[in-house]
């Protein structure tokens, strides 16, 4: 079989590179070795962390929202088993739906380990040891990446007691006590669901403080809310052991600084420390593909350093997103058809689907301290929002960074119920490069939470009316 | 009798006003305020954000009432009830401290608030009727900000079983059956609260459907969740007034039969009309359209140094248009050069789902001579849309063929009113098809969907 491109893999770079591929006349493959389409975001990723961080949300306002609004309902009542199958329906319609795209755009799909023996050839190695090869005039690199363990510790992940996000999506009951070592946003996430069923969970994190890289303004208060919810946190602690005991497991922590080490237990553990991207098995050695931190060294247009073979996505540089991946796919697609691809690596905004949200887009204040650009800063907050009251989602903040000559807007970050979606309007206009006054005359509807997001920008010149 | 004198002075405390009056404080301008009740007018006391506390309040209940039950979220919950009271205090509270904040700010921003009720005596001399007597202010400027009245039907005066949408507000117990006379989106928005809290709802609509001024692929899933909530439209007909009785509401049907609907409250919800009468504006003699002042690009009506903004001066009736209207009119007194250019002005019916229309509908745009592309993309392939178990609605986009000038987005959903912000933005900002297209958009969210029904109008949506 002989094809135009052939796409290793089939998460939201691999599916989406392939689609739009075929869309430009391309003849077009994808190699998958999961049973379904979508990888990691839609099987185990994403789709069913957010399925279940809904449905958990829901629970608990059952639980705590419904006296304020003058609804009287008992004490809700968990069936774990169905929610899980709620967020096992959610992902099959979800990788259904990539199934039939391939199809719909005349993509083949093979089932197998994809690798890569010469350039030009893909070797699918199925299930049963069967192989078939593949011609491929271009290969696009689409593996994503896995779970990766604490630096220096080794961690056997059992997915029942020792779990990764994998197993934490698919816990058979709450857990009395959950440890989650890694304030990231999958830990933050995945810490939040089981807090909200009922586990105590404590948060064991290497830095002095939450989600790193995002906004630290941000991630400061982030954590009072999350500390007001019930979560706990032991931060600048560093992991030397993760231990499955005779019932639940066991993490062994000591001070960054140096210190005495603790051993804490709980019936699960999560290690949510990050991951690393997949290569294992591509061949790419034999290749003669090069590596950087396992990470694929690409150029701006994607391609390797062998002809004819690119990479997208959580295997190469850049932040570990299924929407940088996707809009990777698409440009890649386009190169190899001959046409201009590009990705504006500025404007990838970042979403943590916790109650409240947290989303980011640009630089944070770190970073423009860092590049030594003066900045000028709006806030505003949920609490002076009349929509934000009316739903009894106060919690929060929008803040604009703008440059202090040109007022172009440089970052937003938004803390608040539903600042996933908010956060697109800002994405919208720092591709146009647009300034703060731009968003801050531009009409809002009323009454919205996007308000405050008008307002942070008005604040930027300091004429918000609402504060 | 007091006197003053000032640079400023805005008849009216609602969303323009008082927007207009905080704005023109911090420009150091000497500002009065007028407000004959509570400050915040329509949109804070009885409106909008009492509207949205009611809404959240109601769609809560009929969640839990769906968990109570098999479900497939694997919640269990008792049945719940309503203690409508409760509800009602607790907007109360909402309305008090949001009132209350703009009395703060406008304090902050040194405006003088009189409480009374303003007539001109002439364009220059404005006379306050106060608890303490009339004062008179002879102000450089003046705005009118007197905003609007619900319209009230002459066969179906308000009172007793007749109410408008201010006492749909304040109930003290839910109706067990409730007829709403006019399928807008005020109707619409409390009928919905109304049903999902228990009552029995009709809706009686003149038009052909609900909600007449969009269009009905955007309109359809609004009528099908409302059937789906046991809501009973009634299209193409008209209330013709109260039963001899007083009991019931007497309709007539498309083709001139009549029907009586049993009613224990009858929501009257025809529109809103310009606030003109009361102020002395009469006799000000200035122009007037439509029962609307007149207003040209700055807000300036027919006499010089006065202003109107807001409802009063006509369509669209939006408290964001009459905030941006004060926002401008205040700079323009300070001497700034200002001039409304918005390209876009987004309206949001909080009915469920949702609805969104900012910029021109597809045949809206056909109609204006536009040659045009058009690109929908539905929630039912949005990923954060099936993990909400919610997947109706959509998000469509409409752009002139030639250079693919976004002329207009609307959208229907859960949950979208916040998609509103970044379609206004996209407007104002001159988009290309291409730009919204290329921008990325954070996956898994709704917001998704705009960059889809884009890709969709170019030919090459990715994921449909």
């Amino acid at each position: 079989m002989s094809y135009d491109l052939v796409v290793i893999g089939t998460g939201p770079g691999g599916y989406v590179c392939a689609i739009r591929a075929a869309q430009l006349g391309l003849k077009t493959a994808v190699v998958e070795k999961r049973k379904t389409h979508g990888g990691t975001c839609l099987n185990i990723g994403c789709i069913p962390s957010k399925a279940l961080l809904h449905a958990s949300d829901l629970f608990e306002e059952a639980g705590h929202e419904f006296a304020h609004l003058g609804i009287q309902v008992g004490k809700p009542k968990l069936d774990l088993a169905a929610m899980m199958k709620h967020k096992d329906d959610t992902v099959g319609a979800n990788v259904q739906g990539v199934a039939f795209l391939l199809k719909k755009n005349k993509v083949d799909a093979f089932v197998g380990t994809g690798s890569i023996p010469a350039a030009g050839k893909v070797l699918v190695t199925a299930e049963d040891g069967s192989t078939q090869t593949l011609d491929a005039k271009n290969i696009v690199i689409a593996t994503g990446s896995d779970v990766a363990s604490p630096p220096g510790v080794k961690v056997d992940f059992d997915e029942k007691v020792i779990v990764s996000s994998t197993g934490a999506i698919a816990l058979e009951k709450v857990p009395a006590k959950m440890l989650v070592i890694g304030a990231g946003v999958i830990g933050l996430e995945l810490g939040s669901v089981w807090r909200r069923l009922g586990a105590e969970v404590t948060v064991v994190e290497y830095l002095d403080r939450i989600l790193p890289g995002m906004d630290s303004e941000v991630a400061k208060q982030f954590q009072r809310m999350l500390e007001k919810q019930g979560i706990k946190f032991l931060l600048s602690s560093k992991v030397t052991g993760v231990e499955k005991a005779k019932s639940g497991g066991t993490v062994t922590f000591e001070p960054v600084a140096g210190g005495e080490a603790t051993t804490l237990s709980a019936d699960v553990v999560l290690v949510a420390t990050g991951r690393r991207p997949y290569t294992d098995g591509l061949g790419l050695e034999a290749a003669g593909v090069a590596l950087d931190r396992g990470r694929i060294v690409i150029d701006d247009h994607f391609r390797s350093s062998v002809p004819g073979i690119y990479a997208i996505g959580d295997v190469v540089r850049g932040p570990m997103l299924a929407h940088k991946a996707e809009d990777e796919g698409v440009a890649c697609a386009e190169i190899i058809a001959g046409k201009a691809g590009h990705v504006n690596y500025d404007v990838i905004p970042g979403v943590v689907y916790t109650m409240p949200e947290v989303a980011a887009v640009g630089k944070t204040e770190e970073e423009l301290k860092a590049a030594g650009i003066a900045y000028t800063v709006g806030k505003f907050p949920f609490t002076a929002n009349g929509r934000a009251r009316a739903m009894r989602k106060m919690d929060g903040f929008a803040k604009v960074l703008a440059c202090a000559q040109t007022d172009r807007v440089l970052g937003v970050h938004i803390i608040g119920a539903g600042a996933g979606d908010m956060i697109h309007e800002a994405a919208v206009l720092m591709e146009f490069g647009g300034s703060s006054e731009d968003l801050a005359r531009t009409c809002h509807a009323h009454p919205t939470m996007s308000e405050a997001v008008k307002e942070a920008a008005m604040a930027v010149e300091k004429r918000a009316i609402h504060i | 009798m007091a006197e003053r004198n000032c640079r400023l002075l805005v008849i009216g405390g609602g969303p323009g006003g008082y927007v207009a009056a905080i704005r023109a404080g911090r420009l150091g301008l000497d500002t009065i305020l007028v407000e004959a009740e509570t400050l915040g007018g329509t949109c804070l006391n009885i409106g909008c954000i009492p509207s949205k506390a009611l809404i959240h309040a109601a769609e809560e209940f009929e969640a839990a009432k769906h968990r109570a039950g098999k479900n497939p979220l694997g919640i269990t919950a008792s049945a719940p009830s309503i203690d409508l009271a409760a509800t009602v205090a607790w907007k109360d509270g909402i309305v008090d401290r949001l009132t209350g904040g703009v009395a703060g700010l406008l304090r902050k921003g040194k405006v003088t608030v009189i409480r009374g009720r303003a007539t001109f005596r002439d364009g220059r001399t404005v006379e306050i009727a106060t608890a303490d007597g009339v004062e008179i202010v002879r102000p450089e400027n003046t705005i009118i900000a007197t905003g609007s009245v619900p319209v009230e039907l002459p066969f179906l005066p308000f009172g007793g079983k007749v109410i408008s949408s201010t006492q749909a507000l304040s109930l003290a117990e839910v109706p067990r059956r409730l007829v709403v006379v006019g399928g807008g989106y005020i109707g619409l928005e409390l009928g919905t609260a109304y049903a999902k809290l228990g009552s029995d709802v009709t809706v009686v609509e003149a038009a052909g459907k609900i909600l007449p001024q969009y269009d009905a692929e955007l309109t359809r899933p609004v009528a099908a969740r409302l059937a789906q909530l046991g809501v009973k439209v009634m299209a193409e007909t008209k209330a013709k007034g109260l039963s001899a009785d007083g009991e019931c509401l007497v309709v007539t049907r498309a083709d001139g039969s009549e029907e009586v609907l049993a009613a224990d409250r009858i929501l009257v919800t025809v529109g809103r009309r310009p606030r003109i009468e009361g102020a002395g504006i009469e006799k000000l003699g200035l122009t007037t359209e439509r029962g609307a002042i007149r207003i040209d690009e700055r807000c300036r009506t027919s006499m010089h140094g006065i202003f109107a903004i807001g409802d009063v001066t006509s369509e669209p009736m939006l408290a964001h248009r009459a905030m941006a209207q004060g926002e401008m009119v205040a700079d323009i007194v300070a001497g700034e050069s200002r001039v409304w250019d918005k390209v876009a002005i987004p309206a949001v019916c909080f009915t469920d789902p949702e609805l969104v229309s900012v910029g021109l509908a597809p045949e809206e745009a056909k109609a204006a001579g536009h040659e045009t592309i058009t690109g929908l993309f539905p929630f039912q392939a949005n990923g954060r849309a099936m993990t909400t178990g919610r997947d109706d609605g959509f998000v469509r986009v409409t752009a002139r063929a030639s250079d693919h000038l976004v002329l207009g987005i609307q959208a229907v959903g859960p949950g979208i009113s916040e998609l509103s912000a970044s379609f206004g933005l996209a407007l104002e900002m001159g988009a290309r098809l291409e730009d919204i297209a290329h921008t990325i958009h954070a996956h898994p969210t709704r917001g998704e969907a705009l960059q889809e029904a884009a890709l969709k109008a170019l030919g090459h949506a990715l994921h449909i």
